[in-house]
């Protein structure tokens, strides 16, 4: 997932309006030693592998939140409007966060009694069948699940899900599930260039549907992830007959426990509860509230002063998305009241200072930029440790494979650069006083990061020249493969917590194309063919070892990129808000768990 | 009259095509394409090519722009479906029909303007008639410092300073929040009333400042002298001679104003995370969404050239120069 | 400099008590550059039914005098001692109550520019009926038809019409005889007209000073016309006096001032005028100079840095002492009697052909 279109829509929008009171990267968090235990525990439980559920984990109901109640609405402070709501085009978190509320898939993730996640099967009966090496993937159906209008959920009503992503008005979501089908690139949209509603149909050696109830993926290769790129809010179900294309995106129909009330774009929306959703049949979700009434145009520093002051409406709100604002961070956490109300977790995102490699050829250069980056300083223009962690490596704590304390470059113990050691390499590699061109996004906050990030690389023997870059068209410009750039900062995340989500898409050399996002433009071959191997592995335990020996080669052999940081989130909720708990799957608060105190 | 208002309607029609085609064009001079906006993860060259036509950038712009004029017109029919005159097409970012998008931003924008311009202009120009009367006297003065600290004051620091005193801290009000008028009244009201206090605050002062210096302006025109040779009393030189004549420029700054606030009041929008047309225009802007661009910008040129019309009728209605010239 | 105490004498004895007497008026306004001493011991009567005419430069203080007598300079800024007795009530110092009474009832006035002097927002008949409506209280009716009656007086055609009429819709002549209109609407005993011709074409001047002459004759009233023309005020004043620098230099009948005037000013002012009678090649005589600033007067006689007479005054008491004005006919002059005659007949008298 680019964390691009969110971080560039707020950058402006902070610049725009808010002119001196903008974003500057509070650095409250940078000496606060309470960078403690916390973090630790939800860093060990999140890099193990989420094991795949079988029937039984995969049954409703829910395992009850404690304490939890029905009853009450739940006001919810957002800054942006969720501008797609069809399934189909969902790919940022804001959407789909709020496609947990409403909308199923075949397969979600749920926690277990234990505290632990599972992948179940959602509206399949467990998290799928597999046969063939790895390339079909069969699910059935449960009993019982049903749409908004109450009709039944059928295989026909899978079918007709999958295939409308191949139709042309589809642009926003993954396709993950159709290369994997019919061929990668956009090559897959020429198996059915009009989606299913010309009469026209995958054949079933592709996509087959034998009953109602039984849905079958043919796979071209092995697909061991089939079950987590299936359980995003992408692959979530539409009915066919109510399917009405482009304008189901503004009035989608519902499975999930709520149902969209009334929706005026940019301003508000109303949920509430789908009468024909039925708990048995839901491993995840709960329906304790009525609904939520949700309302647009909230800036971070807006709905964590309403969160905060926790008066009127406000008890029985929170911000499903909005951070607490950087600049109110020490505020509330110093708060006796306030600082009770927030949970922390980590954001699937790593920061990364690319190295064209096109340009940059000579690996030590690399290096002594490595060594030479102020992470720490780069971080606390950021929201400091509230905001996020210096980073070893270049996978997120989210992730699978994630190894604390993996740090080649000796960031964690240097968190402000090793000018020193930079300029020994340097030296070694007889570029002293080298030219190199650092581009920059033009927002306040990277302004800022560019002063620090040319001093340290100044004291480190480059001579730095720097290129401001328009920040609405940063990703597009840095996408190019002749770009013009040595070193540029870009973010990534997971789509789900495993490294084939994160590997191929950015280290990938055969992947090399304007628009793609492999930044630093490696291409090793030892690289290259491990990506083709480990993506045929179907033990994901096994796969998820050798991403992480691939990751070592990556970033100790090659070295594309300067690890920055890993991106952290704190958020605020009213006092009668209940349940309020960070799913490192949703990357936020859970909504699903969220019940109205008495 | 007629045939004043039909030139003006003519006029308007030229200037809005003019700044129809100059936003248009300066849309696509600018280096950045707003299929990205609708391209995923995997946005290659060949996905943005779907999406170019898709959303017909695949044409060239004078040919969009045309299309783009005669759906104004004569209304469109797009892929989401048919889009009656006058069609500003649908929005690149939600598919959502922008004409419906602006009209149901309208309200929340009227409900502002309307109760702040009420606010500004009873206390603005009462202020600064009790100024221009009390000329020279310490109420006077207190008016023009205290007009001319509040002048300065930028909504962005006054909007979040009032909101902290009266709702955060205090807990003496709710958060501004829009209710629609039809829904309910008095919710409507008191949802807007920092908002309208705090935008009026602003305006006050500059229509204190601006009645008083015309009013001592007009009291120092020789007809109002004459009225008082005439014998007439100070309240009636005042009203009916020095008012009368101050109400032209008066009325062309409130005209202005208007019809600015009317295409949307940005900050106060900002400031109070109200939904009306000022944060569609930023949105759309943040989003390259060009017909919401397009949209929102011919709105708002409307509006102004709207109240310029309203303005100049207003002059005919005061001045009997301009009326019967 | 000149000390506020010496003061011009008196006018000439008349028996009977002036209708208008203003004695020893001072009038200063404070400004950001100093105080500006615009009339500066000014005295002079008028009677009933007579023409007094003003005569001066602009910043003679002939305007300032009659803004004054009807009270309606600026309060905050401007300093009024002396006497105005009209009809033998004091106005200096009169409430603002009082003065509004006498105000287009009693006295009335005309100015110069009947386009900005009439509120372009009103019909013509609503500003003429307003001070007949204020002073009589009656209906706004019977306002409009006495506004018509006016207009018909001062020679409006199809007034009936043209009551409804907005100043811009009038032409020039018409607007000043509005103007009159509106000041003799009430009938008042004291019309001061400033320079009530200035802004228009010769030939409606002629118009206009002929509908006042008859007007005052209807209606008896005492007229101060002020102006800086003594072509107008030769058939239009019993009396002149003649203005400089805030004060009166010389006073006399119209027959006096202009066939034998006795003050080197006054030689200036006749000898810069043209006259129809005079032969083509005698040249225009203009005064040398610029007039007097106000701030800062010279010392002794006013005029003595633009008077090409000084030399004939014995030592230097043309710039140290100030001249006095003599009751009756006379002029605030060193010069000797003998001195302004032989002056006049020898070199004055042939400029003016």
């Amino acid at each position: 997932m680019n964390i691009a279109k969110k971080r560039r829509a707020r950058a402006i929008v902070v610049a725009l309006a808010a002119g001196s009171l903008a974003l500057t990267g509070c650095s409250s968090g940078s000496k606060n030693t309470s960078e403690g235990s916390n973090t630790d525990a939800d860093a060990a439980k999140q890099q193990a592998v989420i094991p795949l559920g079988d029937a039984a984990a995969s049954q409703g109901p829910a395992v009850e939140v404690p304490g939890a109640k029905p009853g009450g609405t739940i006001r919810v402070y957002q800054r942006d409007n969720f501008d797609h709501l069809d399934p189909a085009q969902i790919y940022v978190s804001d959407e789909g966060l709020l496609a947990t509320l409403y909308t199923r898939q075949l397969t979600t993730y749920k926690t277990d009694k234990n505290g632990k996640k599972v992948l179940v099967g959602d509206l399949a009966t467990d998290s799928g069948t597999v046969s063939d090496g790895g390339k079909t993937w069969k699910f059935t159906l449960k009993d019982g699940i049903k749409f908004e209008d109450g009709k039944p959920i059928t295989s026909a009503d899978i079918r007709h899900s999958i295939e409308r992503m191949y139709a042309k008005f589809i642009t926003d979501g993954p396709t993950y599930v159709q290369q994997w089908l019919s061929g990668g690139g956009t090559e897959y949209r020429k198996a059915l260039p009009d989606g299913p509603y010309k009469g026209k149909h995958l054949p079933d050696s592709t996509l087959e549907t034998p009953d109602d109830k039984t849905v079958v993926f043919h796979f071209k290769d092995p697909q061991p992830d089939a079950p987590f790129a299936l359980a995003m809010a992408a692959y979530g179900v539409v009915q066919k007959s109510k399917d009405t294309k482009e304008k189901y995106d503004a009035a989608p129909q519902a499975t999930g426990p709520y149902k969209i009330e009334s929706f005026k774009p940019g301003k508000s929306m109303k949920l509430v509860k789908n009468e024909n959703w039925d708990a048995k049949t839901d491993p995840f979700r709960h329906q304790y509230v009525d609904g939520f009434d949700i309302t647009f145009n909230h800036q971070a520093s807006d709905s964590t002063k309403r969160l905060m002051a926790d008066h009127g409406e406000a008890k029985t709100a929170l911000s499903f998305t909005n951070a607490v604002d950087p600049l109110q961070t020490r505020e509330v956490l110093q708060d006796a009241d306030a600082s009770k109300r927030v949970v922390k977790g980590y954001q699937p995102y790593v920061w990364q200072m690319n190295m064209n490699m096109d340009r940059i050829k000579d690996k030590k250069i690399r290096d002594a930029i490595t060594y030479a980056m102020p992470n720490k300083q780069i971080l606390g223009l950021n929201g400091g440790s509230y905001g996020g962690e210096v980073a070893g490596g270049l996978m997120a704590p989210t992730l699978a494979g994630y190894e604390k304390g993996y740090d080649p470059y000796g960031k964690l113990k240097k968190p402000n650069g090793d000018p020193e050691k930079a300029k020994k390499l340097l030296k070694e590699a007889g570029k002293t006083n080298m030219k190199i061109v650092y581009a920059y996004a033009n927002t306040e906050a990277n302004q800022k990061v560019s002063v620090v990030v040319e001093d340290a690389l100044t004291k480190a023997g480059f001579d730095v020249q720097k290129k401001e870059v328009d920040s609405a068209s940063w990703y597009a410009q840095m996408g190019k493969v002749k770009n013009g750039f040595d070193l540029y900062m870009t973010g990534w995340g997971q789509d789900w917590p495993s490294a084939s989500t994160v590997i191929p898409p950015s280290y990938d050399g055969t992947q090399i194309a304007d628009g793609a996002s492999n930044y630093s433009h490696i291409n090793d071959e030892h690289v290259n063919s491990e990506i083709k191997r480990i993506s045929r592995i179907t033990d994901i335990k096994e796969s998820t070892k050798e991403w992480q020996k691939l990751h070592h080669y990556i970033v100790e052999k090659v070295n594309p990129a300067a690890p920055v940081y890993y991106t952290k989130q704190l958020q605020i909720y009213g006092s009668k808000i209940g349940g309020a708990e960070y799913s490192d799957t949703i990357n936020y608060i859970d909504p699903t768990r969220l019940y109205v105190k008495k | 009259m007629l045939q004043f208002f039909l030139r003006r309607t003519l006029g308007a029609a030229v200037i809005l095509i003019l700044i129809s085609a100059f936003t248009f064009f300066l849309f696509f001079s600018i280096p950045q394409d707003p299929a990205l906006l609708a391209c995923g993860k995997n946005c290659t060259p060949d996905s943005l090519k779907i999406i170019h036509e898709n959303l017909g950038l695949d044409k060239p712009v004078p040919v969009q722009y045309l299309e783009f004029m005669r759906g104004i017109v004569m209304g469109r029919d797009f892929a989401v479906g048919p889009c009656p005159a006058p069609c500003f097409g649908y929005s690149f970012a939600n598919n959502q029909p922008i004409f419906d998008t602006i009209l149901d931003r309208f309200p929340t924008t009227v409900s502002l303007t309307v109760g702040g311009a009420a606010v500004f202009l009873t206390l603005g120009l009462g202020a600064g008639m009790l100024a221009a009367w009390k000329r020279g006297s310490l109420i006077d003065k207190s008016f023009s410092s205290a007009s001319l600290v509040l002048s300065s004051m930028q909504i962005y620091f006054l909007g979040p300073v009032v909101l902290g005193a009266l709702v955060y801290s205090t807990n003496l009000m709710d958060s501004p929040k829009y209710t629609a008028f039809t829904e309910n009244p008095a919710a409507w009201f008191v949802g807007l009333l920092i908002p309208w206090m705090v935008m009026a605050t602003i305006f006050t002062a500059n229509y204190t400042r601006m009645s008083r210096s015309t009013l001592i302006e007009q009291l120092q025109e020789e007809h109002v002298r004459t009225a008082k040779a005439k014998g007439m009393s100070g309240k009636t030189v005042f009203f009916r001679y020095a008012w009368r004549g101050s109400l032209i420029p008066i009325v062309t700054i409130f005209g202005m104003d208007l019809g600015s606030l009317f295409g949307g009041a940005m900050i106060t929008e900002q400031t109070f995370s109200l939904a009306g047309i000022g944060r569609l225009a930023v949105d759309s802007v943040i989003k390259t969404d060009l017909p919401m661009i397009m949209g929102v910008m011919l709105f708002t040129a409307t509006m102004i050239l709207f109240f310029n019309v309203i303005v100049d009728a207003a002059y005919a209605f005061i001045d009997p120069r301009v009326r019967l010239s | 400099m000149t000390t506020l105490t010496q003061t011009e004498g008196t006018p000439a004895p008349t028996g009977a008590d002036p209708f208008l007497s203003v004695r020893d008026l001072y009038v200063r306004f404070s400004t950001e550059d100093g105080i500006v001493k615009a009339v500066d011991g000014l005295s002079f009567d008028l009677e009933r039914g007579k023409t007094l005419g003003i005569v001066g430069e602009s910043g003679s203080g002939k305007s300032v005098t009659n803004l004054s007598v009807l009270g309606l300079h600026n309060p905050q800024s401007t300093e009024i001692r002396g006497e105005i007795v009209l009809d033998g009530q004091e106005l200096t110092g009169a409430p603002e109550k009082t003065l509004e009474g006498l105000r287009g009832n009693k006295m009335a006035m005309i100015f110069q520019d009947p386009l900005t002097a009439l509120s372009p927002y009103y019909t013509v008949g609503r500003q003429i009926a307003e001070p007949f409506i204020k002073h009589t209280g009656v209906s706004r009716r019977e306002g409009r038809l006495r506004a018509i009656e006016m207009l018909t007086k001062v020679g409006i055609p199809q007034p009936k019409l043209r009551v409804d009429d907005y100043p811009h819709q009038f032409s020039g002549g018409m607007r000043q005889r509005a103007m009159i209109a509106m000041a003799l609407i009430c009938n008042p005993s004291l019309l001061i007209a400033d320079e009530p011709t200035t802004a228009l074409d010769v030939t409606v001047q002629a118009q206009i000073l002929d509908l006042l002459k008859d007007l005052q004759q209807e209606f008896g009233s005492a007229i101060i016309f002020i102006t800086h023309d003594l072509g107008v005020i030769a058939n239009m004043a019993d009396d002149i006096l003649v203005m400089y620098g805030g004060r009166a230099i010389e006073r006399g009948s119209v027959k006096e001032i202009l066939t034998t005037p006795q003050h080197p000013y006054t030689w200036g002012l006749l000898s810069s005028m043209p006259r129809l009678s005079s032969d083509i090649d005698v040249p225009l005589h203009p005064i040398p100079g610029t007039p007097p600033s106000l701030l800062n007067p010279p010392s002794g006689c006013p005029f003595h840095p633009r008077c090409a007479f000084t030399d004939k005054v014995d030592g230097n008491r043309c710039s140290g002492e100030r001249p006095a004005l003599p009751a009756g006919r006379s002029a605030a002059c060193h010069l000797t009697a003998e001195q302004k005659q032989s002056i006049f007949i020898e070199s004055i008298q042939p400029r003016l052909g």
